[in-house]
């Protein structure tokens, strides 16, 4: 083709805003509202799922605001990993780079397998024979779907989230404005069906314990780092659509509490597949219940969307700086995408939503999750040391600095040993498996990378080297 | 034979159109562009990189 | 400080390099799962001829019982006499600080030294 272009650049294209943002943070979280986050439920009672609930918002807030002052001066895609780079050093970025595209990409293949699961609820309920439908080929036109909507464009992407997240939100708000007895008189019984041993089942050992589904119901809103090299002024948009959307999460995650603990007793809803809908069942109205099924259908779709959007920038931001071969840091010419990347996933996507439990996925996506949240504190602590705020324009300046950053780590602290009470031995394999996968990139993998190169931020030297 | 089972093959098949579609841009767009310009994006070089480009689209 | 010039990986190397990567990251999955130590289940205790008041439910709580579809005690039961066992071994748990503390140390460490690296080049000696 054209000469001239052999000489030109292409790059991801900045086009989005802050509501964007905010639909691609809300839109992989607020799934956790419809299924997932009331296994907690079942680890602690109804009264520690609220309290794992608030620790789980506080934990956030932290993760939102070390964010946002991080990334709101480190805008590249990529987000975390390129704040690691940064920040603390190349095997860091390494492990958060391959965090974020794990978390991502597990939670993708959780939408997907929760979505193949909805359409046998629905066939079986219109009169299709249970269990004969063959649930393999909607979750794999799910997740085609998506890949190719990512493909094509960003902008287009995430306009779509934003439409479903925002359909699924309001069924959330719709559910609750109609149980809460403002017009009719309420159906909510929170006082009997949490009354006597009910209350606190496990004592406070199963607050501790519910910390590690408490996650499920804000995780992935630090995802929107990840636009940072396609939003239009990111020092703006990310820390105000990180903000936002936190404060829609903890609205519709104690909105989805209070409507689920009232009407369903704990030993139901701690193993209910889709709470949520389960509610509008009860609430007796027709209306509620297909509006809730289809905000259920919705927000699965937006989380896996919003999924492969992070996983590929993650993916190939590494690829483009050779942390991972190189091939993989390709943009499409016409669609602005990073498209090796999201051509990659998608098998990776699919192996684990067809061939591995749900719970095991969740479980696997949530430890990487907690693994960078880990690395936030340590991260916010080396940049305010390295580089003290009058050295560098930042966008957003967090308040309280160090305290978020302690917090956390102690929140941190607690749902390891959440996770510990339960899935102990994959807490060990998994981190067995980033301790050899560290030792391959230190004496291996990095090799291939230059070194002065990889630092682009227009930064003055770090004090102290 | 009932609505989900012709559901079921009509999944098949838009999945693999969606995958058809990306198989093949993908190969044109590698074979009509250099790897040089394809991985031509840096991390840092963003700003000047829209203006730029404004310039040459079309 | 010289230059460092990190060598072209070619075709092979890059795909035997996402292989390795790949087999590693499935491996962790899988591993746990097909030595049977994953997860935790519930433990339900079973009881003689439940009855909703032998299970410690209010009235409330059956009434919604019923509504969710379980129409009497004994088909509710293994749903509310399920616990999780949530006992561990001190060992284990001093095991499980060891390595999440040590892995991040190794982290750090190996980081900063890469990282001087870097800053050495970008900004000169």
């Amino acid at each position: 083709m054209a000469q001239a272009q052999t000489t030109e650049h292409v790059g991801l294209a900045r086009v989005l805003g802050p509501a964007h943002i905010w639909a691609l943070g809300v839109g992989i979280v607020l799934v956790g509202e419809y299924m997932g986050w009331n296994f907690s439920v079942g680890k602690g009672g109804a009264y520690a799922a609220l309290m794992a609930c608030w620790f789980a918002g506080i934990l956030y807030t932290c993760v939102a605001m070390i964010d946002s002052e991080v990334t709101s001066t480190v805008a590249a895609a990529g987000g975390q990993y390129t704040q690691a780079k940064h920040i603390v050093g190349p095997l860091m970025a390494f492990n958060v780079g391959l965090y974020l595209v794990f978390a991502y990409t597990m939670l993708e293949a959780a939408n997907a397998i929760t979505f193949g699961f909805l359409i046998d609820t629905v066939a079986t309920m219109s009169g299709h024979e249970a269990g004969s439908l063959d649930q393999r080929p909607f979750i794999i036109l799910a997740i085609m779907f998506l890949a190719w909507l990512n493909y094509r464009g960003v902008l287009a992407t995430l306009t779509f989230n934003l439409v479903i997240t925002a359909i699924a939100f309001t069924a959330v708000i719709v559910l609750f404005l109609s149980t809460s007895g403002i017009f009719t008189d309420s159906p909510l019984r929170h006082t009997e069906l949490m009354s006597g041993p009910a209350a606190m089942p496990y004592g406070w050992l199963g607050v501790l314990a519910a910390m590690h589904f408490g996650l499920w119901y804000y995780l992935g809103i630090e995802g929107t780092t990840q636009a940072a090299e396609e939003v239009r002024s990111p020092a703006r948009s990310l820390p105000f659509g990180t903000l936002a959307g936190v404060m829609t999460l903890a609205i519709a995650a104690t909105l989805t509490w209070y409507v689920c603990s009232g009407l369903m007793p704990w030993e139901y809803l701690g193993q209910a597949g889709v709470p949520l809908f389960d509610a509008a069942r009860l609430s007796g109205s027709t209306f509620l219940m297909v509006f809730l099924g289809i905000g259920t259908m919705f927000a699965t779709l937006a989380s896996a969307n919003g999924c492969i959007n992070d996983a590929s920038r993650a993916w190939f931001a590494m690829g483009r700086d050779r942390y991972l071969p190189g091939w993989f840091g390709a943009v499409h010419p016409r669609y602005r995408t990073p498209y090796r990347a999201i051509i990659f996933l998608v098998p990776i996507a699919l192996i684990f939503a067809l061939g591995a439990p749900i719970d095991q996925v969740i479980t696997f996506s949530i430890l990487s999750g907690l693994l960078e949240y880990t690395f936030m504190p340590l991260n916010i602590i080396l940049f305010r040391r390295k580089w003290p705020l009058e050295s560098i324009n930042r966008g957003y300046e967090h308040p309280f600095h160090p305290l978020p950053a302690y917090v956390l780590l102690g929140l941190c602290g607690m749902t390891f040993f959440a996770v510990f009470l339960g899935y102990g031995t994959q807490l060990v394999a998994m981190i067995a498996f980033y301790i050899v996968v560290s030792l391959w990139f230190h004496f291996w993998r990095y090799r291939f990378v230059n070194r002065g190169a990889q630092f682009t931020m227009p930064w003055p030297k770090p004090r102290g080297y | 034979m009932d609505l989900w089972n012709y559901l079921e093959y009509a999944a098949w098949a838009a999945s693999f159109l969606f995958g058809l579609f990306i198989v093949i841009d993908w190969i044109r767009t590698d074979s009509t562009y250099s790897e040089d310009f394809l991985t031509s994006s840096r991390e840092g070089e963003l700003e000047a990189l829209t203006e730029e480009q404004h310039h040459h689209r079309g | 400080m010289a230059k460092y010039v990190a060598p072209v990986q070619g075709k092979v190397g890059q795909i035997i390099d996402v292989i390795v990567l790949l087999i590693m990251a499935i491996g962790a999955l899988y591993i746990p799962l097909w030595m049977g130590l994953a997860g935790s289940s519930k433990d339900p205790q079973p009881v003689e001829n439940p009855t909703w008041e032998s299970l410690g439910q209010n009235p409330a709580m059956v009434e919604q019982w019923e509504k969710l579809g379980y129409s009497d005690a004994a088909s509710a039961a293994e749903l509310i006499t399920a616990r999780f066992d949530y006992s561990f071994s001190i060992t284990a748990l001093i095991v499980m600080i060891v390595v999440i503390v040590g892995y991040y140390a190794i982290l750090l460490r190996f980081s900063e030294k890469e990282y001087r690296e870097v800053i050495a080049e970008k900004f000169g000696e």
